[in-house]
């Protein structure tokens, strides 16, 4: 087994289809997940407008620098990345956990084939 | 014994049970994995226990540090070796503590990163200089007790406790892929590698020698380890399972070490978010002084330099520079624009990999009756240090193929 773990690392640094970009979609999906439970906490008075302030752009920021290192750019899940950089900071969760289940439900397919 | 000799082992437990790694690990493996991961967490922090009771014991009869200890057990060259590599390592952690305390100033003030992480580093530097060893231990340790607010989170929003306490039991979850098999495993590597973080041991035996410790403080030391550290596991616990508990089902799988305070704004509000946010500042800034202060205690240890924090910083000059700029080195790191994240992952690999070095020679003078006398490890000692010693050398072996099989435990 301990010869082939180059050749194992190498491949899997070498992949470059959708596989290849599940880390990033798995990022992506908890990323807009966070700015959702932000934004719903925050329209509950539960957290502070700088706290989510701050988290909403750095949170955009992170998903802005995922969608630019896509691998495959033209897919559906970074079509999906790129709607939720468009909503507004003061999105509505329940729309941003939209975009989560989608990126989910990608990574899921991704996970099992 | 005096209830706040136990802040040296709460300082130590709390900074190194919930420093930046932990804040991001726990919640991450919460969330991805339940209550699955919680016997990982208890599992390291017995084994640290073991290591932690035995580096203070060493400290307190044989009066030698780590440090001291390794050069003479590994001799000179392999000494060296464990030295850089044990200073790379926890000068990445120091970075991402000072790094995590930007950003938790960040997210209070809403003020730039870079210098709020300048402040912070400014900060600290000012209170190892002019506070005493006792008071540096007393201040970080007390105020990091402010991240009892998440276990008061975790009572509030009412657990499955009989899920969570099933948790303790080990276990790997039925019904994984070999992609979330692996990621199971990383995970698992990653906590026992944060948890047993070789710089808690450097730091807990330096900061024995600094107190005087003798042979009448073995009792200290017991319960100091026991219940030092196992407060700070626990917190680490509770991050975990209100994970599991509030992130998990929303598909958060934190990203950003901010997200873990929300764990206490769903409870409590605002004053649950500004109280965690300022407990994992504290915390935070108890791990960055120990990693700090950890370097200038090893590199001044190794080659016999005057050392400690309970002399003027004049008294020991070469320890008062090396501690100096550490924390300058650590401030540069962050201010190339290092990702936090990125450091802890590094920290927590390195760490890993220098683990077996450090604890070896500790656990070899701690049973060498020549030394310690009637103090030696006994069979308890020695079996659990053994089996802690097999589990972390191939836990070392593992880490880095999990590291990238795995994208850092991203999937």
């Amino acid at each position: 087994m301990r010869r082939f773990l180059p050749l194992l690392l190498f491949l899997a640094s070498c992949s470059k289809g959708p596989e290849a970009d599940l880390p990033a979609i798995s990022q992506a999906r908890s990323l807009i997940a966070e700015w959702a439970l932000v934004n719903e906490l925050g329209a509950q008075h539960k957290v502070t407008s700088t706290y989510a302030t701050v988290m909403r752009k750095r949170l955009r920021q992170q998903l802005g620098a995922i969608a630019s290192s896509l691998n495959q750019p033209d897919s559906q899940y970074a079509e999906e990345i790129r709607a939720g950089l468009g909503e507004q900071d003061g999105a509505s969760p329940q729309v941003l956990r939209e975009h989560a289940s989608r990126l989910k439900a990608v990574e899921d397919a991704l996970e099992s084939a | 014994m005096n209830p706040l000799e136990l802040t040296l082992g709460i300082m130590t437990a709390v900074g190194g049970f919930v420093d930046i790694s932990e804040l991001v690990f726990a919640a991450q493996a919460g969330s991805l994995f339940g209550f699955t991961l919680i016997w990982v967490f208890a599992f390291s922090t017995i084994g640290m226990m073991v290591f932690g009771e035995m580096s203070g014991r060493v400290a307190a009869v044989a009066k030698q540090p780590v440090f001291n200890l390794m050069r003479h057990r590994l001799g000179l060259k392999l000494g060296l070796l464990t030295l850089i590599a044990s200073l790379v390592s926890t000068l990445i952690t120091c970075a991402a503590e000072v790094g995590g305390m930007g950003l938790i100033l960040h997210y209070l003030t809403g003020a730039p990163y870079l210098v709020m992480a300048i402040l912070s580093a400014g900060a600290l530097m000012l209170s190892m200089w002019v506070l005493p060893f006792k008071w540096i231990e007393r201040t970080y340790g007390l105020l990091g007790l402010l991240m009892l607010v998440f276990a008061a989170a975790l009572v509030a929003i009412h657990p499955p406790w009989d899920r969570l306490l099933a948790g303790f039991a080990p276990q790997v979850p039925s019904g994984l892929s070999v992609k979330q098999l692996l990621q199971f495993s990383y995970f698992g590597v990653a906590i026992l590698s944060a948890v047993m973080f070789p710089y808690e041991a450097y730091f807990y035996s330096s900061g024995g020698i600094e107190e005087g410790w003798g042979s009448k403080d073995l009792t200290t030391n017991r319960v100091t380890t026991t219940v030092g550290f196992g407060l700070g596991s626990l917190l680490a616990i509770t991050i975990l399972a209100s994970s599991a508990q509030l992130f998990g089902p929303a598909l958060v799988g934190p990203q950003e070490p901010g997200t873990s305070a929300l764990e206490a704004a769903i409870p409590f509000g605002r004053a649950g978010l500004i109280t965690a946010l300022l407990g994992m500042l504290m915390a935070v800034a108890g791990a960055a002084v120990e990693t700090c202060m950890s370097n200038a205690y090893a590199l001044a240890q190794f080659f016999g330099w005057e050392w400690g924090r309970h002399k003027k910083p004049w008294e020991a000059p070469r320890f008062t520079i090396a501690w100096i700029g550490f924390m300058l080195l650590a401030l540069v790191i962050v201010l190339t624009g290092a990702e936090v994240l990125s450091l802890v992952d590094y920290a927590v690999l390195f760490s890993i990999i220098v683990l077996p070095l450090t604890y070896l020679p500790v656990m070899l003078l701690a049973g060498d009756r020549s030394y310690m006398h009637a103090h030696a490890n006994r069979w308890l000692a020695k079996g659990l240090g053994w089996t802690y010693f097999a589990i972390v050398c191939a836990a070392a072996v593992a880490a880095i193929p999990l590291y990238f099989l795995t994208s850092g435990g991203q999937a």
